[in-house]
This record gives structure tokens, sequence and C-alpha cells, in this order.
């Protein structure tokens, strides 16, 4: 037994055609954790302009030219900021709804339907999106 | 065998607290989305909007609990998922310092911003 | 979540004989009484006979560090004829006894409960004599489990497999009854509650198929966890026991890293809900220390 062979990687995620209703669970609460993550660093990073505005004299906050509202209201109004707005609605959806499923199954509860609650939570969440789609992107095209 | 396992560390907590903070992220977080899209559209948010929400005290309150229980969570999952590589060592103590780092400076930023607005401070 | 169903039939009807009347229904239980039902309606729907008299492509993975031309990774393609209740151990063995001598694999019950051949076979963890060639789509491909190194052919390391079984010191420790004559007793109720979590015939495959395990060495893994449960759940080890071996499960690379993905449970071919057990040692875990706190 003086040698082996290892197969790496590809035994993982190059066999993803063989993964299971709970592989898929775990793959994409993983990502849509990230992206959450990932948009709370952005977030704050944006609302921050409120630090400058909160300085502007109470006219220029009346009139909305103040760098909070002002960068704000110019995000908003870029098409490609509101469709990656509808991304996030997604990610968060799927993520919230994944979410309580795991909290389900933390608590043993319906373990012998966690494939169904992964289905279940995909189609709600295709749902809840698709009827968003014309308020998130009221206004942009 | 039992010397690998000599090094006790409970994980318990950490795991406990990742649910804990996401049964409430899950209220927060609808909320959150409903109130900035459905009922204020986020592309007719202003400054002097923002500032009248957050000058409700149960408004800015939660919030604040907000950002701190998603940043735990957020943090802590990202945390959760490296040792699930099988991180360790002082790699897995530099990383732990790194991620506990930029989590304490996201939540003061945050709160900081949080107060600004509610005209605190 | 259904395949293998032939047998399980059979090993069903064998654990309602010796299920007690007072159980009470578990998740476990539902989902194989679904599998059951599952698997009956489709024998009763399947021709008879249909499977004998052609043949069938197995595709086996072949690799030899100590033989010039196998050094490099390959499949070697054997036809085999079909037979009715043919397993994939009868066509490996087939395939060795008729074409090549040096195939090689680990097998020894033919009967589900040694646990030397689990093999990766269409994209599966599975025993290699629980699988029915005619529950497979052709050609069946066979290859070492995933996630451990190869040493020859079909067999594969499986050192760490058993450090993490051993780990986790499988085995009674209670106190031994006083008096010549005692015995140490078990209530039915503790006996039906760990009863699933003995038929471990520890074949490797939940640990193969758990990604998590592949990543991280140092995680217990499936099995060994399972393993862990039988006996921090019997009634018959002191307090203290328990106490000792949840310490065990509750380290960083304990329960905690299971991520309930369920690959273990769904691959297991004794049917042990892995992932049930592990969760309940996790809130087990969160109890004893809260108690502390
Ligand atoms: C709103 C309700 C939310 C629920 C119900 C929820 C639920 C969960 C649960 C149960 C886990 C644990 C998964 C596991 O360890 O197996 C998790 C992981 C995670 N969550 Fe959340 N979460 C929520 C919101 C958030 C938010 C707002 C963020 C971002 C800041 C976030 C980021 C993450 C990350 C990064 C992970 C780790 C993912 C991984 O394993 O790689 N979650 N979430
Ligand atoms: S728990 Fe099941 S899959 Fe894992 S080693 Fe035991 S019998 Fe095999
Ligand atoms: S040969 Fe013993 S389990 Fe298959």
């Amino acid at each position: 037994m003086s040698q082996s062979y290892n197969r790496g990687l590809v035994e993982d995620f190059g066999r993803w055609r063989e993964f299971t209703a709970g592989m898929w669970a775990w793959i994409l609460h993983k990502f849509t954790g990230w992206v959450l993550v990932g948009y709370l660093f952005t977030h704050i990073a944006v609302l921050s302009t409120a630090l400058p505005a909160s300085n502007a004299a109470s006219g220029v906050i009346a009139a909305e030219t103040d760098v909070y509202t002002t960068t704000l209201q110019g995000l908003e109004s870029l098409a490609l900021v509101r469709v990656l707005e509808v991304g996030l609605l997604a990610v968060a959806v799927f993520h919230i709804l994944n979410g309580v499923r795991l909290l389900f199954v933390d608590l043993g509860v319906g373990l012998e339907a966690q494939d169904k609650s992964f289905y279940a939570s995909l189609v709600v969440t295709a749902a809840i999106v698709l009827a968003s789609v014309p308020t998130f992107l009221e206004g942009v095209f | 065998m039992a010397e690998r396992y000599s090094s006790f560390r409970s994980g318990s907590r950490s795991w406990l607290f990742q649910r804990v903070t996401a049964a409430f992220l899950v209220v927060v977080l609808a909320f959150h989305f409903f109130l900035l899209h459905f009922v204020n559209h986020a592309s007719e948010v202003t400054f002097a909007g923002t500032s009248a929400r957050m000058e409700q005290w149960g408004y800015l309150l939660t919030m604040v609990l907000f950002l701190l229980t998603a940043t735990f969570h957020g943090v802590n999952g990202v945390y959760a998922a490296l040792l699930n590589q099988g991180l360790t060592g002082t790699k897995k103590r530099a990383v732990k310092g790194v991620l506990a780092i930029a989590g304490l400076a996201l939540a003061a930023q945050g709160t900081y911003v949080a107060l600004v607005m509610s005209g605190v401070m | 979540m259904s395949t293998q169903i032939q047998e399980e039939s059979e090993e069903a009807t064998e654990t309602e004989t010796e299920t007690a009347p007072v159980e009470r229904e578990s998740p476990g239980d539902r989902r194989r009484e679904a599998k059951r039902t599952a698997s009956d309606q489709r024998v009763a729907s399947e021709p008879v006979g249909e499977i004998e008299g052609d043949t069938f492509r197995l595709k086996v993975f072949r690799y030899d560090p100590e033989v010039e031309g196998k050094m490099e990774p390959r499949f070697d393609d054997f036809t085999v004829p079909r037979e009715k209740g043919m397993t994939v151990l009868d066509a490996l063995i087939y395939a060795r006894d008729h074409y090549d001598t040096t195939l090689t694999f680990r097998h020894s019950c033919r009967q589900a409960v040694c646990g030397s051949d689990a093999f990766f076979i269409n994209g599966r963890q599975r025993l290699g004599c629980q699988t029915q060639i005619s529950d497979l789509d052709g050609p069946v491909r066979v290859e070492p489990l995933p996630h451990q190194d190869v040493v020859k052919d079909l067999v594969v390391d499986m050192e760490h497999f058993y450090d993490q079984m051993h780990a986790v010191e499988p085995f009674f420790q209670g106190d031994t009854p006083d008096g010549d004559l005692e015995e140490q007793r078990q209530s039915r109720e503790n006996r039906e509650k760990i009863k699933m979590s003995t038929r471990c015939i520890w074949c490797g495959a939940c640990m193969s198929s758990c990604n998590i395990a592949a990543g991280d060495n140092e995680y217990l893994g499936p099995a060994a966890i399972n393993k862990a449960y039988r006996f921090a759940m019997d009634d018959r080890e002191e307090d203290e026991l328990k106490e000792h071996r949840m310490k065990i499960l509750d380290q960083e690379h304990g329960v905690w890293r299971c991520q309930t993905q369920f690959s273990c449970t769904n691959v297991c071919p004794k049917d042990i809900p892995l992932t049930e057990h592990i969760q309940e040692l996790k809130r087990e875990a969160v109890k004893q220390n809260l108690k502390f706190w």
C-alpha cells in the first residue's frame, strides 16, 4: 500500500448531476448567505453617505439635493441596479424560506419531507420574485 | 484516539446563536424589504424620509438590532463555511481574527450611521 | 431516495416482527413506510422474467500503482449475461472469474451484513451485494467510494473511517451489575430508541457521500456520530458516561459540522436515519450546555 490514487475535486462538483435535494439546498443556502453578507457590507457603505448629508443645510435636505438622497436616487435610476435588486430579493427570499426549512430540520420536525420543503422553497421564491418584478422595476424602463 | 480530542472546544454556542439570530432575521428582513420596496419605494428614499423613520425609537432600535444580528449571523456563517472546508491551525485563527474585526467594524459604522440618521449624534 | 428497493421490502417485514407494539411512529418510520409502499407497487407492476436472457455492459474503474499498464486510472468494459436476481457484486464476480482475475474488490457475506462491498454504483454509494442489476440503468458503472484514496481497482483505504469510528469509543462502558447472575436490563422503549442506530455495518457509504467529511478531515462523520448516539442514548450507561460521550460530540469538529444535506441518510444501506440522530445529538448538546450556563 505504498501508493494510492486521490481523485481530487472531480468527486464533488464534477458530480453535480447526481446531487440530491439536500445537497442543492445546502449549495444555494451557502451561495445566498454569502451574497447577503456581501450586500450588507456594501449597503452600510452606501448608507454612510448619510454622515456628510446630515451636516448639510436644512434647505439642501428639503430640496433633496444632499449627498445621501442624490446617491441613493442616482443608483436607483440605473436599470442595472434595479435588476440587481430583483436578484437580491430572490436571494433573500430563498435564504429566508430555506432558512426556515433548516430551522425545522434542526428542531427535528418534518425530516422525512426535507426534499419536498426544499422544492417548495424554490417554487415560493419564484412566485414571490415574479410577483414583485413590476414594483421593483417601476419607472426605469 | 482520545488525545486527538483533548483540546475541548464546544461548538454549540455559535450553532445556537446562528439559529436564534436566524429566527429573528426572518421577521426583520421580511419587514425591511417590505417597508423599503413596497410601502416606500426604494427610488423615492430621501434623507429627510430616512431621518423621519429613524427618529422613532422603536424603529431605530429594530434597525440597530437588525444590523447586529445580521452581522453576527453573516460573519459567523462565513466562518462556519470555512471550517467545513477543513480550515485549521494558524490559518483558522487568522481568518477568525479578520472576520471578527470586519464584523465589529461593520457593526460600529452601521450603528454610528443609524444614530446620525436619527439625529441623536 | 428511491433506489435499492428490492431488499428493503424483505428487510421491512423482518423489522416488523421485531417491533415492539408500544412503539411511537418516528419520522424515519414514516419515511421507510413510504419507501416500502413505493417498492411494493413497483415490484407488483414489473414484468417478471424480462431481465433474463440478454447481456449488459459493466464499466469498472481500474487502477493499480504497481502494474505498468494500470497506473493511469481507466474504465474497463465487461459484457455480463443477465440473470434473474443478479446483484452488482454477482456481476463483478462474474467479470473477475470469466475475464480478468486481477479485478480487485472486497466482499464477503454477500448479504449486506459485513459492510465490505460499498461502491460508487451509477453515481451513488451502494452495497454491491444489495443492488439489483434490474434496478439500474445500463451501462452499470462501478467506481471505488469517492473521498477515499484508491488502493487498487475498487479497493479504497478505510483507515481514516475506522479512526473516526474508534474516536467515539464504540463499545459499551456501563458498570456491570453486581451478583453473578444479575442481568443488564434495558427497557423496551430504550431498545426501540436505539434500534436503528445499532444496525450500522461499517461500510463507509455515508462518510463517502458527505462532502463536509471530505473537506474537513477532523469531522467525525455520520457513521461515528451514529455509533456515539447508539451508546449515548443507551440508558444502561451511567450519566457521567453520557456526559463524557457528549463531550466528544460537542466539539467544533463533532456534530456541529453536519450541514443537514441528508446525503448520508440517503445512501445508508441499512436505512439508519443518520441526519435525524445527528440533529438529536445537537439539541442534546445545546440542552446540556444551557444547564451549565
Ligand atoms: C432573514 C432570515 C434568515 C434566515 C432564516 C437565515 C437562516 C440561516 C441558517 C439557518 C443558516 C445556517 C445554515 C447552516 O449552518 O447549515 C444560515 C447561514 C448563513 N446565513 Fe442566514 N439567514 C437569514 C438571514 C441572513 C442574512 C441577513 C445574512 C447576511 C448578512 C445571512 C447570511 C448567512 C450566511 C453567510 C450563512 C452561512 C452560509 C454558509 O454555510 O456558507 N443570513 N442562515
Ligand atoms: S451508518 Fe449506514 S452508511 Fe454509514 S457505515 Fe453504517 S451502515 Fe454504512
Ligand atoms: S458482501 Fe458483505 S455487505 Fe456486501
